[in-house]
């Protein structure tokens, strides 16, 4: 003991400690407990909660959290007057607090409800709170309960100053007041990394983990210390890992053992530690599409009458498609859709963040060692820098060049060209209602889709409306670089997705360099532009709620049926089953106004709901009016159950799998029977009752009166 | 088909071709000594020319095998079938002179007016039934997924009375009271409300009045139109407690859909009935129209 030191009485103790050391350490170092919310040893202490009163002798109590020792300072922790100040604020944060929380409901140890049942506080005196803060799902391993929120400050100091990430600060007045991250953004679209610092630091149910799953994965459980010794798993939270461990298991694949099935719904990903994988698509290359099935010399006759073309589509960009996209850092190439993963390589990732179905089929090649995981250790992987600085850099040296090539009018850049933008692209991430671009804003890089969906949307006066939705290999951007410098539409994240940014520099010397990207960007654009004036023109033209309500007004292209021409022969149907190999696309029942029916028949939706989360691109709509089904649909079904319209059907083919015969589904729609003049159902109606209409073309036909005889 | 403005051009050319082939046939006529025979040449013509149309007319029905073939939109077809079919007719007569001298051309001509008439009643038919359909049978449905529509409303109809009344068969009742089975969970809340006396009232009237028409709808029953039904459910429902009247009213309007449905056949039997005669005779009036020309020419 020094001569410096202090000496002070605690509770009629007499202890002594060094200078600057608080009331509150002064007397935890010599056994007596003071109780408190805000204040833990790892961190700066703030003083907020004022929990940990102590009387020094003054006419304030002080928070001994703060306030330092003193020489021959007397201090009592637990005279009335402390205990009926800590009484008071214990019941005041009680009444706003909704008890049981999450963390006392599930571990029983939230802070503040043990140190309400210490002070026997069992009924509450104040109001509750009248504005609700509410909560924030968003993240998808730590729960955010903002009522449960007393402002402590632990979980900031905890982001802040043993972190560094900097992500969580307060924001609000009064009743308002809460904590946010970044820009009170929702904290799974936020910059967190997902370290689960705040969530050991809250006292309360504010912030928990979210117990996803208790080991549903099959597979050998892995000690965090194993984990924390894989490269990819460096930095990451400890305590996250532990609370998470069931979330991520080793899986050995003999070679030849199937690993994953293309078009089986999946909640995990795989990462390759060690060994080969094949991944391909299994489903036959095959269209239930117009083609030269017939059978018969007449029937051959007929076909050659019709001067058809099968194989060919109308759209520029259709013989160049040269691969498929798939749920893995590599496309497939379209003439040979296989492909091989090594070590290092994560694949499921759209099926592990955004449950889609898988892409592909991948069997083992090689004995080999993946780790499969949920989502919310995917997630935290992917928010650790060193495993995403090694992600992308393994996607810009190995898949970058295939992914611009695969974009039709991107084929023509040299090798030259791709080293450039290899280095200078950006590969930015996305979760779910980011936006963007967005509208107005200054275009400065253009964008290609890498994983997820994003739609685009213009803002009106009456609402936004969708222009479209684009996946893998889709791109956007170019019209505001090309055009005015503003963007003119802006771009929302659907779910977890991936861009590859370009920037304006960069996009500039590849339209300069390349003259026919030039032309090909600028011709995209115009047609883009006159698409969605055109659009604009429907959507302000037709303003009854029910042809809204009917998702009517979402059509571009209406089957419909007069049914005082129509004598109901099937001609139409018989023709569509003609066209497609014997399966119909249509079918002649569905709503009804006045004497019209609109049949049960794609109608080529402005916002076609179906492509979203296609996993491999499929269905899709090319620089035209059709939403086509390519051929290497994998029969998920899942544009099947997004149609809200129930106008996309799933159709069986044979097909094989390791040798055994297996039904493979592949989905249909009506494509307007693109590669003939006129659709079959219409030019096949004897009866001139069978049309295909614009919408608002069809609103005339009714006249306003008719949509209140709308009948099912 | 609707006779509608947009056939004036058809019939426009039809008026001018029927004047034209008359115009030719009055001095034709007056002026050949005999009589107008087929076997003139202006005879020949009218026939060859008769014959056509009807082969033309005839042909819609191998077009309609064929729907995508791009040889011409159907409706198109449909029309020069109506309309040279109908032109054919005077043609033939202007052929014959009207007069049929064997007994193959005057089965012919028999044959032929058959057709004729038939098919002009089949557009008359056809100009006329879709718009009744379409008013009458709002619920329709595809004719060919009438019986699969019906099965669906029995036994929507079926698990609505259970939710009353229990097992409807005597037999699973008894089952169900020996096994001490649940009864549905559709029926828990409203069997509680409902005395035991209603729910076997309502078991009573659902199995004697509502069932047996829904299972034969076409047979005569007090549910079979609309007006004696409206008398029966209401007489129902003063029969039966007010809980019940709920399902009731669902029951009256699966009778309803019923009997939508059994409307809808007949009606499609009218809109497609007249082609059991039309369609055979006129390829029996084809081939023996080309008999009667080989034999004709030949001999």
């Amino acid at each position: 003991m020094s001569d410096a030191q202090i000496q002070l009485t605690i509770d009629g103790k007499k202890v002594s400690c060094d200078p600057g050391t608080t009331i509150f350490d002064a007397a935890r170092m010599n056994g007596i407990y003071i109780p408190t919310l805000c204040h833990q040893q790892n961190e700066r202490p703030v003083g907020v909660c004022r929990v940990c009163v102590v009387d020094a002798g003054a006419r304030v109590l002080p928070a001994s959290c703060v306030r330092a020792a003193e020489n021959n300072m007397v201090v009592s922790t637990n005279n009335e007057k402390v205990a009926k100040a800590r009484h008071t604020l214990v019941e005041m944060l009680m009444a706003d607090h909704p008890s049981p929380c999450a963390r006392q409901r599930h571990s029983g140890d939230c802070e503040l409800e043990t140190l309400a049942a210490r002070e026997n506080i069992t009924t509450l005196r104040y109001p509750r709170r009248v504005s609700p803060r509410g909560q924030d799902d968003s993240s998808l391993v730590i729960a955010v309960d903002h009522e449960a929120c007393i402002l402590c400050d632990r979980c900031m100091r905890g982001c802040d100053e043993i972190k560094g990430n900097f992500v969580i600060g307060r924001h609000g007045k009064g009743y308002k007041a809460g904590i946010a991250f970044d820009n009170n953004s929702p904290m799974g679209n936020s910059s967190c990394v997902s370290c689960g610092e705040c969530m050991t630091d809250c006292p309360t149910g504010a912030l928990t983990n979210k117990s996803t799953v208790r080991s549903t994965l099959p597979g050998e459980e892995i000690d965090v210390e194993e984990l924390l010794n894989l490269p990819y798993f460096e930095k990451v939270s400890g305590t996250f890992l532990e609370l998470n461990k069931h979330s991520v298991v080793k899986r050995r694949f003999r070679a030849g053992e199937v690993i994953c099935r293309e078009g089986e719904y999946g909640s995990t990903a795989f990462y390759i530690l060690d060994g080969r994988a094949k991944v391909f698509v299994n489903t036959p290359m095959a269209h239930i599409k117009t083609h030269d099935s017939s059978t018969g010399w007449l029937k051959k006759l007929t076909s050659t009458l019709a001067k058809r073309s099968p194989e060919t589509r109308r759209g520029v960009d259709v013989e160049r498609t040269r691969s498929i996209p798939i749920d893995a850092p590599v496309d497939l190439p379209l003439d040979n859709p296989v492909a091989e993963l090594g070590a290092g390589d994560l694949f499921g990732e759209m099926t592990c963040m955004s449950l889609y179905p898988r892409s592909a089929t991948v069997v083992a090649s090689t004995d080999c060692v993946m780790l499969e995981m949920l989502r919310n250790v995917l997630d935290i992987i992917q928010r650790n820098k060193t495993l995403r600085a090694q992600l992308d850099e393994k996607y810009r040296t190995r898949a970058l060049q295939d992914h611009l090539r695969s974009v039709p009018m991107f084929a023509e850049l040299d090798d030259s060209f791709i080293d450039v933008l290899r280095q200078r692209v950006e590969l930015v991430r996305y979760s779910k209602g980011d936006v963007i671009v967005r509208q107005g804003e200054i275009a400065d890089s253009f964008y290609l889709v890498r994983i997820g969906f994003v739609k685009v949307t213009e803002q009106h006066p009456g609402g936004d409306l969708v222009l479209a939705y684009l996946g893998r290999g889709g791109y956007f951007g170019e019209i505001g670089l090309l055009g005015g410098g503003r963007r003119t539409a802006t771009v929302t994240a659907l779910d977890h997705a991936e861009v590859v940014r370009i920037h304006a520099e960069e996009f500039q010397q590849m339209i300069d360099r390349y003259p026919n990207i030039r032309q090909s960007l600028t011709q995209v654009a115009h047609d883009r532009t006159e698409a969605n004036e055109k659009r604009l023109e429907t959507a302000v033209s037709m303003p009854l709620d029910s042809f809204l309500t009917q998702g009517l007004m979402e059509a571009q292209s209406l089957l419909v049926l007069d049914l005082e021409k129509c004598t109901r022969c099937d001609q139409c149907t018989r023709a569509c089953a003609d066209a497609h190999d014997g399966v119909t696309r249509l079918i002649r029942e569905g709503l009804r106004y006045d004497k019209f029916l609109v049949a049960t028949s794609c109608r080529q939706c402005r916002d076609p709901l179906c492509m979203v989360g296609c996993p491999v691109g499929s269905i899709r709509r090319r620089n035209s009016l059709e939403v086509v089904i390519e051929d290497w649909c994998i029969g998920c079904g899942l544009c099947a159950k997004n149609c809200p319209y129930g106008n996309i059907s799933m159709h069986p083919i044979p097909g094989t799998e390791q040798g055994k015969a297996k039904v493979n589904y592949k989905a249909t729609s009506c494509d307007l029977c693109t590669d003939l003049a006129e659709p079959s159902c219409v030019y096949a109606c004897p009866h001139d009752a069978a049309h295909r209409v614009e919408p608002n073309e069809f609103f005339k036909w009714l006249g306003p009166d008719a949509f209140t005889e709308a009948r099912r | 088909m609707r006779i509608d403005q947009t056939q004036r051009p058809w019939i426009a050319a039809t008026i001018l071709l029927f004047a034209i082939a008359t115009g030719v046939y009055i001095p034709y006529a007056l002026l050949t000594l005999g009589g107008p025979r087929g076997g003139t040449a202006l005879g020949l013509l009218y026939g060859a020319l008769g014959y056509s149309m009807m082969l033309f007319a005839g042909l819609l029905g191998a077009r309609k095998k064929y729907p995508i073939m791009r040889v011409g939109r159907a409706q198109t077809w449909m029309r020069g079938h109506l309309w040279l079919g109908l032109l054919s007719f005077p043609f033939i007569l202007y052929h014959s002179g009207f007069m049929w001298r064997g007994s193959l051309t005057a089965w012919l001509m028999l044959l032929f007016l058959i057709v004729w008439v038939s098919g002009i009643a089949g557009a008359v038919i056809q100009h006329l039934v879709p718009r009744y359909m379409a008013t009458q049978v709002p619920l329709e449905t595809i004719y060919e997924e009438i019986p699969h529509v019906r099965q669906q409303l029995r036994d929507e109809a079926d698990q609505l009375a259970v939710s009353i009344c229990g097992e409807l068969e005597q037999r699973k009742m008894a089952e169900a009271a020996t096994t001490g089975e649940p009864q549905p969970a559709v029926a828990t809340a409203t069997l509680a409300e409902i005395e035991v006396a209603d729910r076997n009232r309502f078991r009573e009237v659902y199995l004697q009045r509502v069932k047996p028409f829904l299972e034969n709808p076409e047979a005569a029953s007090e549910l079979s139109t609309p007006q004696t039904a409206a008398a029966a459910f209401e007489s129902m429902r003063r029969l039966l407690p007010k809980p019940v009247h709920a399902v009731v009213d669902d029951l009256e309007s699966i009778c309803e859909e019923e009997r939508q449905l059994v409307r809808q056949r007949k009606i499609y039997t009218w809109l497609h009935g007249w082609l059991i005669v039309h369609v055979p005779l006129s390829i029996a009036l084809l081939v023996l129209g080309a008999i009667h020309a080989i034999v004709a020419l030949t001999y």
